[in-house]
Formats: C-alpha cells, sequence, structure tokens
C-alpha cells in the first residue's frame, strides 16, 4: 500500500504542473476568444460581414474611420459617455474620501448607523427598486432625456460600496499621524487635504477603476431616462444596434465596440498594480 | 478665503476633544455623500414604496388614489409573479456556484505560477473581462450567440459538427437555451473579475503555510480544501451573499437579449417591473410597485437567511 502511495505521489508531481498549466491555458483562451472574435470582426471588410470565417481574408482598417466621422450622432455619444464617466467618477471619489475619513478619523456621532445603512444599502436591490421612482424625480427637476441627468443616478451606484472601500483604505493609516497634525494645530478639513491624501493613491486607484466600469457601461437607467439618439451613451447605442446592415454592418458596430472597451483595458493595464495593492490594503476587508 | 484660514486655527486650539456640538459639525463630510444617496436612493425606495399602495398609472394624469393592500393582493394572485420569481430562482441557482468554484480553482493554480512573467500575463488576461462593464459584455454575448453570425454556433456547425446550420441551437429570443445561455455568460464575465479578486485574497495568504502542508505530505486537492479555502471563507461568504442578491435581481442582461415575451424563460420578476412600469398601458407604476417590493423582500428572506448561516459557521 504504502509503495503505490508514494508511487501515485511522484507522478503526480510530475504531471501536477503540465496539468495546471494546460487548465489555465484553457481558460485564459476561452477568456480571449471572445475579444478576440470582435476585434477580428471589426477588420473585416463589408462583403464579410455574414461569412463564418473568423480571420478577414484581407485586413479592412477603414470601419474606425468611418464610424469616427460618418455615423452622425457617435461623436455625441461618445462625448456622452466621457462626460458621464468622468463627473461620476470624479463626484464619487470625493464623496468617499470624505465619508471614509469621517468614519475613521473623525469624531462622529452616530457612525455606526451611517456603517450599518451602507452595509445594508449593499445587500438590498436598491438600483432596480428605485428606478420607477427615478424616472419621475428626473422628470421633475428637468432632467429627463438629458445627459447631465444621469450624472445623479450614477453617483450613487458604487457609493455605498466606494466609502466602504475608503474606511479599510483610512483604517490603514495610523490614527497617530492624524492625532499629530491636530495638535500641530490643523482641523479635520487641513488634516485631510494636507496629511491623509497624498496617502489614499491607491485607494483613489481603486475606487475610480470601480466606478468608471460601472458609469462607462451602465445600461438600465441609461436606456430608462434618455429617449434621444444624440443624448444617448455608448452602451445604450451598441445594445440598439443590431440591424447588420448599412453604417451598423456588423465590422463596423464591432469597430465601435472595441473602440468603447480599449481605453478601460488600457488604463487597467498602466495601473494594475496600483489596483492590486489597493484591493489588498481596503476593498478586501469590508 | 484667505481671511478664512486664520479664523480656523483660531478655533481650532479652543476645541477640545469631548465638544459635542463640535463632533456634530463632523457630519459636514458626509454632505455630499448624503445629498447623493438620499435623493436618488433612499428617497426613490420610499417612494416605490408609497406608490405600491396606491393605484399610481404614471400616464394618467388622475392623481393617484390611496388603494391599500390592493395592489399586493393582486401581485400575490398574479401567476406571473411566481412564475417570474422562479426563473429568478433558477439562474441565481445555476449561476452563484458556478462562478464561485471555477473562479476559485483557476485563482488557486494562478496563484502557484512560479513564473513571474507568466505570472503578469494571466492577471492581465484575467483583467479584460474584468474592466469590460456588464453591459457591454452582455452586448458581445448577444453577437456570440447569434444564429447567423455567431461564433459559437459556427463552432458547433463547421468545427465540432454536432449540428446543421439549420438544426443549430437557436440559444437567444426566448428558447428553452435562453437562460443557460445567460448563465454561461455570466460565468465567463465572474472568470475574470471573481478570480482577480480571489487572487488578491490569495495574495494575503503567506506561502510557507502551502509549503508546510506539502512537506507533511498533502495533496493539492487537500491543501486546496484544508488551507486556503478556510483563509478565504470570509471573502466568500460575502461574495456568496452579495452575488445571490445580484443574481436575483438581474436585469440588464434580459433587457439587452431582448425579452420582454412573457413566455421566455429570461422574463423574470425584475423584467415583469419594468414592463409594467415603463411598457404596459398607462404605465403601471403603483403594481410595478408592489411587485418590486415582494420581489425585494423574497430576496432579502434568502440574503438574511444566508447571512446568519455564514454568521453561525464561524
Amino acid at each position: 500500500m504504502t509503495t503505490t502511495v508514494t508511487m501515485q505521489r511522484r507522478r503526480r508531481i510530475r504531471v501536477a504542473p503540465l496539468a495546471k498549466h494546460l487548465v489555465i491555458v484553457f481558460f485564459m483562451a476561452v477568456i480571449l476568444l471572445p475579444v478576440l472574435w470582435v476585434v477580428l470582426l471589426s477588420f473585416k471588410p463589408i462583403n464579410e460581414s455574414y461569412s463564418t470565417q473568423m480571420w478577414p481574408s484581407q485586413f479592412d482598417f477603414s470601419h474606425y474611420g468611418f464610424v469616427l466621422t460618418k455615423v452622425n450622432t457617435l461623436p455625441a455619444n461618445m462625448a456622452n459617455s466621457i462626460f458621464v464617466t468622468l463627473a461620476t467618477v470624479v463626484i464619487t471619489t470625493v464623496c468617499a474620501i470624505l465619508g471614509g475619513y469621517v468614519l475613521v478619523h473623525v469624531r462622529l456621532p452616530g457612525h455606526a448607523i451611517v456603517i450599518w445603512i451602507l452595509i445594508a444599502s449593499l445587500f438590498f436591490p436598491t438600483r432596480l427598486l428605485s428606478l420607477i421612482s427615478i424616472y419621475e424625480i428626473q422628470r421633475q427637476l428637468g432632467l429627463l432625456n438629458t445627459v447631465i441627468g444621469l450624472v445623479f443616478p450614477y453617483v450613487t451606484l458604487n457609493l455605498a460600496i466606494s466609502i466602504l472601500i475608503m474606511r479599510g483604505i483610512f483604517e490603514q493609516i495610523p490614527h497617530e499621524l492624524v492625532e499629530a497634525s491636530r495638535i500641530d494645530g490643523c482641523g479635520p478639513w487641513r488634516t485631510l487635504l494636507l496629511v491623509l491624501v497624498p496617502l489614499l493613491l491607491n485607494g483613489v486607484v481603486v475606487v475610480s477603476m470601480v466606478n468608471f466600469v460601472t458609469a462607462w457601461g451602465e445600461y438600465l437607467l441609461a436606456v430608462t431616462l434618455t429617449n434621444d439618439q444624440s443624448v444617448r451613451t455608448l452602451p445604450v447605442v451598441l445594445a440598439s444596434a443590431h440591424s447588420g446592415m448599412g453604417q451598423w454592418a456588423f465590422p463596423r458596430i464591432a469597430a465601435v465596440y472595441v473602440l468603447t472597451i480599449t481605453p478601460g483595458i488600457i488604463v487597467f493595464a498602466f495601473i494594475q498594480r496600483l489596483y492590486f495593492k489597493g484591493l489588498a490594503e481596503g476593498a478586501l476587508k469590508l | 478665503m484667505a481671511p478664512a484660514i486664520p479664523h480656523r486655527a483660531d478655533a481650532a486650539p479652543g476645541r477640545r476633544i469631548g465638544d459635542r456640538r463640535g463632533d456634530y459639525a463632523n457630519w459636514l463630510f458626509l454632505v455630499p455623500a448624503a445629498f447623493f444617496f438620499i435623493g436618488w436612493q433612499v428617497y426613490p425606495i420610499l417612494r416605490v414604496f408609497v406608490l405600491s399602495f396606491t393605484d399610481y398609472r404614471y400616464l394618467d394624469i388622475n392623481p393617484p388614489e390611496f388603494v391599500g393592500l390592493e395592489n399586493y393582493a393582486k401581485a400575490l394572485a398574479d401567476p406571473l409573479l411566481y412564475t417570474g420569481l422562479w426563473r429568478a430562482f433558477q439562474f441565481t441557482v445555476a449561476f452563484v456556484p458556478l462562478t464561485i468554484l471555477l473562479p476559485l480553482m483557476l485563482a488557486a493554480l494562478i496563484d502557484r505560477v512560479e513564473s513571474s512573467w507568466l505570472s503578469f500575463f494571466y492577471r492581465l488576461v484575467l483583467l479584460i473581462p474584468a474592466v469590460i462593464p456588464g453591459p457591454l459584455i452582455f452586448v458581445l454575448w448577444k453577437w456570440l450567440y447569434d444564429f447567423q453570425i455567431g461564433p459559437i454556433n459556427t463552432i458547433l456547425v463547421e468545427w465540432l459538427g454536432l449540428f446543421t446550420r439549420q438544426t443549430a441551437p437557436q440559444w437567444l429570443g426566448g428558447t428553452d437555451l435562453s437562460l443557460t445561455a445567460v448563465v454561461i455568460m455570466e460565468v465567463w464575465w465572474g472568470l475574470g473579475y471573481h478570480t482577480v479578486f480571489f487572487l488578491a485574497g490569495l495574495a494575503a495568504i503567506p506561502k510557507d503555510l502551502s509549503e508546510q502542508g506539502r512537506i507533511d505530505g498533502a495533496s493539492e486537492w487537500q491543501l486546496f480544501w484544508y488551507v486556503i479555502v478556510p483563509r478565504l471563507l470570509p471573502i466568500l461568504s460575502v461574495l456568496v451573499v452579495l452575488r445571490f442578491g445580484t443574481a436575483m435581481s438581474v436585469i440588464d442582461e434580459y433587457l439587452i437579449f431582448g425579452a420582454f415575451d412573457r413566455m421566455s424563460p429570461t422574463y423574470s420578476w425584475t423584467v415583469y417591473m419594468y414592463d409594467l412600469a415603463f411598457r404596459i398601458g398607462d404605465w403601471l407604476q403603483g403594481y410595478a410597485s408592489a411587485i418590486g417590493w415582494i420581489g425585494a423582500l423574497v430576496m432579502m428572506v434568502f440574503v438574511v437567511g444566508m447571512l446568519r448561516l455564514f454568521r453561525s459557521r464561524d
């Protein structure tokens, strides 16, 4: 018995690394292939739109220029998406820094209730349920069918989790630092701005990234609260472009798609180290 | 701005630790967050709660009337609500275990890749679906599943020869396969961001624990179940509950896959609520609110139950 067990173990040790890499490579292929497919589709000549051949017979790079110049509302859609996303990211990050700071380093009567409400809101289908009345609110405020109107509900989508992430980050900062700054005569606001903000880089990266991904791709609110093609954001345009003909021929839609997903991938590739650090510091401790 | 700063500096030494009124002033830090949180989350939810007791029809000019529990009585006798909840539950039960376990195993494997170059490359690949926002993932998969141009059917027909072009599976559009299609897509998406999430968690586990286990003769499976999983359990339980909640209230993918067909397996209670509130008749938002609140309460029962279960395990 013992000899067979050791033999098995020996064999496992030799086979295991290979099997491990095969499994990983398989999953990597599963992840990459759909993305690769859409990139290749964006390089197909129009007359191959419906061909099932994945590799284009010749690469046609003209679709990118076409969608940027000839599809009349697309530049507006891109500008809408960029504006909504930037505004959401900046506002939510500022709210999250202020919130995280006050929950950790400043005396706040009732701070336990605030934390409880924030955590509870994560488990409640807020986004879905609030939708019915958000429509009404936006109409009353004259924000229906406007780009700027989207920013208000967008900020709330990740607000609770963003504050909780920043709270985790602030907990990593020794309280002595805050005390020292206070003894030096700084009020809570000056302490935050001059002493703490420079230490928050990793947390800001995580919070911005979370909010970037949500706002850049948000669909439900955008499709419900906007009507005109010119005030819509890229995800709504992409989701409704399915005729497969004319200006929305498949390779052209694919080009819009690639243009839409690339900025996030490039930015993330550069900041991924900071992101992982921030995740380990704050986001994993709810 | 300039005169304000000396004023603050003068005020600062006067503040004492036990100054209660000063403490309440610290709520100012929460004002920006509260403005958005109350205005676009708390208020709408309470408003939806109030509406659920009225016969509010959005497009109807007559003011809504209070009808008591009528909407709830009607909803509880509405077979479509039960079907919708059952569909959401089916999706959740298929999706949650897969989207936790597959990434967990993948993360455990990638965590043990020694070459730093390879491990960097793998992480980069994983980040691709993690940084593509959900709705854009759904758009991509709508094309992948396409009956004509979709590469999934191309692979099944031309590469594997399992079907012919005529008998190839119709993934979307309310067929029996539609829910399976959504589950596959969601698991694919989770493969990116859940694995990334677990990798960050695994990085916090000291490597010599596994080393010690290996020296003591534990198999890789044993290490996985007895060393790694228990250490990730706190993250895992939170993630399971969060995913369960989101899975029960999924809606974007159903809307993007075009499911206002009541027979479709993707017509869940969420789509029913949306349909009632923004599409049917005069937009029956009073009734939609009741459906929404019932769905949310059913979900909360499960979520609280699971939280208690995990709490008692610890």
